[in-house]
């Protein structure tokens, strides 16, 4: 189950990294001014939005993860 | 099932479905053409669209499923099964009421509104919620049980409520464009990486109820065992 705990966390470690590789693509927009500031918000929001989503998702499967190793080992003892 | 076979299956199911989130991710950045009229915030559907057919629809499904198959049976695998499903269902129904307000915001110029779909389900998130405070008010463990089935089952009555509100009421919340009598109006790029994330993440949701369900069982046979040792 540890190495399961330790996939799992390798996984939404690396979902969270192309999460932010993709952040780059924003750049496209006119930053300094405030055309640029307004250009960037909706990709700002969307990075936000995909964080979020990805933050409690994977947050759920860590949690779960970790419960149910503590539990089997405590069944285990 | 025993706790192994739930636990090897809820692996491969959530290893599935995290691959294909994977999957999911790079089609939204690299493949998908932006939408004509929203622009880049439209990207917001891949998630906020699959979040909510897996919280509202899957989850609650089988929690009101096995809610009613509780209070008929009174099988206690199957209340176990609804506390699995329900927490599922509470985390993909807040990454929905967290992403919908963030694309609400570019879209309509606001991050919250009264309409009926949203305010149906908001409503949905605090029927989640009470079914699990429902559960820890009594005293007696078993009539929290029941009582929460009952909790599940009127929530369910939510769902199609939320899926109509579009149709039924003036709504500033778009009507479906893919669960709607006759074929998606979906450009096919858009078509295909919505299909990807809807199966990504129902084959996560079902990897982590089986996990979930699991650690369920598992909780309550070390209680039992405590209980045993007491006396």
């Amino acid at each position: 189950m540890h190495r399961a705990l330790r996939f799992f966390s390798r996984l939404t470690l690396l979902v969270l990294l192309s999460a932010a590789l993709a952040l780059p693509a924003a750049a496209q927009a006119l930053p300094g001014t405030d055309l640029g500031a307004e250009t960037l918000r909706p990709y700002h929001f969307v990075f936000l939005a995909y964080a979020l989503a990805w933050i409690l998702v994977f947050g759920w499967v860590v949690s779960v993860a970790r419960r149910l190793a503590r539990l089997e080992k405590h069944l285990e003892d | 099932m025993s706790i192994s076979k739930l636990r090897r299956w809820g692996l491969i199911l959530a290893s599935l479905g995290i691959l294909g989130i994977l999957v999911l991710q790079a089609l939204v950045f690299f493949w998908v053409p932006t939408e004509a009229t929203q622009g880049i915030i439209q990207m917001i559907f891949y998630v906020h669209v699959p979040a909510a057919i897996v919280g509202l629809y899957v989850a609650f499904g089988i929690l009101a499923l096995t809610s009613v198959l509780y209070l008929w049976l009174g099988d206690d695998k199957l209340d176990q099964a609804g506390v699995a499903a329900a927490e599922g269902g509470m985390v993909f129904t807040t990454v929905v009421l967290l992403t919908g307000p963030l694309w609400g915001k570019i879209a309509w110029g606001t991050y919250w509104t009264w309409d009926p779909r949203l305010t149906l389900t908001l409503l949905l998130w605090f029927i989640y919620l009470g079914y699990f405070l429902v559960r820890a008010s009594t005293q007696n463990p078993e009539r929290g049980k029941r009582f929460a089935a009952v909790v599940g089952i009127v929530g369910a009555l939510d769902i199609p409520l939320i899926h109509m509100s579009v149709l039924w009421f003036r709504s500033l919340h778009p009507g479906p464009v893919v669960m709607k009598p006759g074929s998606p109006t979906l450009a096919p790029q858009m078509l295909t990486t919505f299909m990807v994330g809807m199966f990504s993440f129902i084959l996560l949701f079902l990897g982590l109820f089986a996990l979930r369900f699991a650690l369920e069982i598992a909780s309550r046979t070390a209680a039992t065992r405590a209980r045993a040792a007491q006396t």
